[in-house]
């Protein structure tokens, strides 16, 4: 009888003709049709995905260099705009895949301890960086906020700093790049591909060339807990928790 | 109930098409779709299109090689750009600061222009983005940097488009024919 149900189970039907064939056979021995992999997507233009996702970067790249490196926009009023530019791009490719995408906004199987663990896991992250940069005495690091030090100094504008250097690149570089790039690439390449594309660009996209040395393994943490937990709100916390450290470092001066 | 147990056929002989061992009763080959009992037209027409996707193949392939060796050049070219900074300002205290990053450009394609055979779609595409962040940073720390080798500049990011692209096609070609 086991080797009955063995045999059974080894089995499937033809994806065409419904002959019964062995699960790993490529091709129908009685019809000739190609089988498809159970993870295979059925993708009929990968190409325009790529395209697509390339505008997607082409444009957050274009942003995210005027903001950083020009001198005339250094200012609170384009510092709002570019942060509603990055957040209007994020939130509009993320709905242009809206079909496909709005699973990724579910919180299934809600679990308070896993939610701590991976904060906690940040929290770790955040604090060796800081403490391992600064042992290696790089000025580079975290640019974004030395340009950003002109909110110091008034409680107003900490809690505009802790905004917009904690709340909001975690909510829309998750939203854009673990949500819209990482499940248009998914469809493009295999899992490990797409995991290292999306966080190779979203290191690069930060402009730090020194600080390549810790973004891509965040990175990678975070679209490896994306894949795994199908959800994006553990990524969103867990990059709350790592930029809300790294952002009390710097308010404190350690 | 031994007798339900399935005797497995005897192996009779070898797809011509793929040299994969096929089964009496099979009508088409298990490993890459051959129509074993078709007509010698049917069996003509496939190993004319299996020969056509190897050539294809064997394009693509040619492409992604030279989409790799950009990244290579580029290794080359921010070794010898670090190298000549570094020889100019030897006196300046902030050399490192200079140095340092183009370094480390060099090394990262470096690595991906030596994993660009294994793993083509993603050692180009991040290996193209890296190359246009490079472009956009040098063109807004001054524009007339964006002027300068531009034929050089649309070369390379030519062969790395063309280079993904092939990447996509290719991985397209090897399923549907089950190739290499």
């Amino acid at each position: 009888m086991i080797t009955d149900n063995a045999d059974i189970a080894e089995k499937k039907p033809c994806d065409q003709c419904g002959s019964l064939i062995a699960l790993n056979t490529r091709f129908c021995n009685s019809c000739g049709t190609r089988q498809r992999d159970s993870v295979e997507a059925i993708v009929e233009n990968k190409w325009l995905r790529i395209k697509q996702s390339g505008l997607f970067y082409a444009i957050t790249i274009v942003l995210c260099a005027s903001c950083n490196f020009i001198d005339a926009f250094q200012t609170l009023g384009w510092l709002l705009f570019f942060v509603v530019a990055l957040a209007i791009i994020s939130v509009s490719f993320f709905a242009f895949n809206w079909a496909e995408n709005k699973r990724l906004l579910q919180w299934g199987d809600f679990s308070f301890q896993k939610l701590c663990a991976y904060c906690a896991l940040a929290v770790a992250g955040s604090v060796f960086v800081h403490y391992s940069v600064g042992w290696l005495n790089v000025t580079m690091y975290s640019r974004q906020q030395e340009n950003w030090t002109f909110l110091k100094g008034n409680i107003i504008g900490e809690c505009l700093l802790v905004f917009f250097t904690a709340v909001t690149p975690a909510l829309f570089e998750e939203l854009g790049f673990r949500g819209y790039l990482l499940q248009n690439l998914l469809k493009v390449a295999d899992v490990p591909q797409a995991l290292f594309i999306t966080s190779f660009l979203f290191a690069i996209i930060h402009m730090s060339f020194v600080s390549l040395f810790w973004l891509i393994p965040f990175a990678l943490l975070l679209g490896a807990v994306r894949i795994k937990e199908g959800t994006l709100w553990y990524g969103v916390f867990m990059h709350f928790c790592f930029n809300f450290t790294a952002c009390m470092f710097m308010l404190s001066g350690l | 109930m031994e007798n339900a147990i399935p005797t497995p056929a005897q192996p009779a002989e070898y797809c011509a098409a793929c040299a994969t061992q096929v089964l009496n009763d099979d009508a088409f080959c298990t490993n890459c779709g051959y129509p074993l009992k078709g007509t010698e037209k049917d069996q003509r027409y496939f190993i004319a299109e299996r020969s056509n996707a190897m050539i294809d193949m064997s394009e693509y392939n040619n492409k992604i090689r030279k989409a790799g060796n950009s990244l290579y050049y580029l290794s080359g070219v921010f070794v010898l750009i670090a190298l000549i900074s570094f020889f100019k300002n030897q006196d300046d205290p902030g050399v490192l600061g200079i140095v340092v990053p183009l370094v480390i450009l060099a090394a990262l394609f470096l690595v991906l222009g030596s994993y660009s055979r294994k793993k083509p779609l993603a050692c180009l595409v991040s290996g193209l983005c890296l190359y246009i962040i490079v472009q956009v940073l040098l063109a807004v720390s001054n524009p007339i940097n964006m002027a300068s080798g531009i034929i050089w500049k649309i070369a390379i990011i030519v062969y790395m488009i063309n280079g993904i692209r092939s990447a996509v096609e290719l991985e397209k070609l090897k399923k549907e024919h089950n190739i290499g």
